[in-house]
């Protein structure tokens, strides 16, 4: 009873890893299949999306705010998925956003580099040293883009509860590791954790929402409270304020809303 | 029958993990013990050694034969404790020092830098400041140390078949899964493996007995064969031409030895 988050430097093998984990302990896999289902829900189509999970983050422009809109929907329809719990999730980039709920194992699985370079080298018909390069090249862009959207770098060791290296262990080892290391009590969902989930479910939901008309806004979810925070100017303050309590109201789950709109400048959240 | 090398930071509960899984396992526990052995071994007081372990090399050092001997040293008192097999060692550099030897089992244990500040409180009697400051600076120390000498960063996962996280998993968790992970047959000691070690203990005291006299040299031994490569000029070449037919009738293993000049040495020699 527990969410397991399997991030990792390749692909297939978390993909592989991830199914496998969840046909063991009998639990429902999420992935890349999921992203269908964003793009129905919030009418963008399914490669942007796909784009958003890949693409260097651009430094401005409409694209980085197209990149935020669309990390957001697939991030809202993922911890709606979550809080079902009992779910093993892969390349959604969970472990990134599922940060400080008890009940989540969060698992990086690193592929043997070797075995990954002669891969490389054989898809693409490059010279191994080539590939090596890429490979380096793909690291760097991932640290890149989870420290620009969300401030954390996804190489980080200290990131995960545990990180399993293929180089020597097996991919039925590294299962085998996951599923007992899930089994363990500090795993197990609490009350509190559960309504930890709930909350950032309602903040991502809510933000996703206000984000094609205010998109500065920062969302925290307490119970039914939501508190957004947002810049404005002196003149529009009190617009901007009654706008964004108006569009929160009446979604689902929000009983109580505040919203703070901060004096500023260029209109921006802090 | 395996070796297993833990790394660790300073208050990260590291030296306790490696304790407890030697104690479970009925292996070996080692750590100042290598020190010790390369200080009888070499006649070097410890304390240089313990300098040039966990010092970064400073602008004279790199002028100076002294480092690489001691590391050189040190990494041959290590091989022939391996040499014995069933050992833990949770001392500095043990995933570098054992570095080609299949059967390692290479776990680096990581805690939360606020925990490691308090246990380094509690046990030094100082403020928090003064602990996060020597924390980081002894974190910071060990990079520098590890980049300078094999370019590498300690702190990447991709070193290690296991980083477990010390914080939701417990020290008895990481323990068992440390115990779980030395009995797979990958880290088991097979006779190409032990063949290995022996050839890598020969080459290593070559390097030894060279230290002191260039460091501008590269050894590789398979089979008791053993080559040693140089870019230095004609002279140099025939010192150690001189140097090598005394080695092969002092160091135990060596069948047969010559010594290459201007040929670029391998990528694993030592």
């Amino acid at each position: 009873m527990s969410i397991i988050i399997i991030s990792s430097d390749s692909t297939e093998k978390g993909e592989e890893i991830a199914h496998k984990t969840a046909q063991a302990l009998d639990y429902a896999c999420l992935g890349r299949e999921l992203l269908p289902v964003v793009a129905d829900q919030y009418g963008i189509p399914t490669d942007k999306l796909e784009w958003a999970l890949e693409a260097s983050p651009p430094s401005w422009g409409r694209s980085a705010g197209l990149q935020r809109r669309c990390l957001a929907y697939i991030q809202t329809t993922t911890l709606g998925e979550l809080v079902k719990d009992n779910r093993v999730c892969h390349g959604l980039a969970a472990h990134l956003y599922v940060v400080g709920i008890s009940h989540a194992l969060r698992v990086r699985i690193l592929a043997d580099p070797a075995e990954q370079a002669r891969e490389i080298s054989k898809r693409g018909s490059v010279p191994l040293e080539k590939a090596r390069r890429l490979m380096d090249r793909q690291r760097k862009l991932r640290q890149r883009w989870s420290l620009t959207h969300y401030q954390l770098n996804e190489t980080d060791p200290s990131q995960y509860d545990l990180v399993i290296s293929l180089s020597q262990i097996n991919t039925d080892e590294a299962i085998k590791i996951i599923v007992q290391t899930a089994g363990y009590r500090r795993f197990a969902p609490m009350t509190y954790s559960l309504r930890c989930m709930e909350d950032a479910e309602l903040a991502c939901r809510v933000r996703a929402g206000l984000l094609e008309t205010f998109p500065n806004v920062k969302v925290r979810a307490e119970g039914g409270t939501v508190i957004v925070e947002t810049k404005g100017t002196r003149q529009n303050k009190l617009k901007k304020a009654a706008a964004i309590k108006e569009q929160v109201q009446n979604m689902e789950g929000v009983d109580y809303v505040e919203v703070h709109v901060k004096n500023g400048l260029f209109k921006k959240a802090p | 029958m395996a070796i297993i090398t833990i790394s660790r930071g300073s208050y990260s509960k590291g030296k306790e993990a490696a304790e407890k899984v030697a104690a479970r396992l009925g292996y070996e526990c080692i750590s100042r013990e290598v020190l010790l052995d390369a200080s009888e071994r070499f006649d070097i007081p410890e304390v240089r050694l313990i300098r040039a372990i966990h010092d970064a090399p400073s602008i004279l050092d790199r002028f100076s034969h002294g480092k690489p001997a001691f590391m050189a040293y040190i990494r041959c008192a290590l091989l022939r404790r391996a040499q014995k097999d069933n050992v833990v060692y949770h001392g500095l550099a043990g995933h570098l020092l054992l570095k080609g030897i299949p059967h390692v089992l290479k776990v680096r244990i990581i805690a939360n830098l606020e925990d490691r500040v308090k246990s380094e409180m509690s046990r030094e009697k100082i403020s928090e400041e003064e602990a996060r400051s020597l924390i980081l600076r002894d974190d910071q120390e060990r990079r520098k140390w590890t980049r300078s000498l094999y370019g590498l960063d300690p702190w990447d996962s991709a070193l290690y078949d296991l980083v477990l996280h010390i914080h939701k998993l417990t020290m008895d968790d990481s323990v068992a899964f440390i115990c779980e992970a030395a009995k797979l047959k990958q880290f088991q000691a097979t006779p190409e493996a032990r063949q290995k070690i022996d050839d890598l203990v020969t080459a290593c005291e070559v390097k030894a007995a060279l230290a002191n006299e260039t460091v501008d040299v590269s050894v590789t031994c398979e089979f008791g064969n053993v080559l040693i490569y140089t870019k230095s000029g004609e002279r140099m070449q025939h010192k150690l031409q001189e140097m090598a037919r005394k080695m092969a009738q002092e160091i135990n293993g060596i069948h047969h030895i010559e010594v290459h000049s201007g040929v670029p040495a391998p990528a694993h020699a030592i």
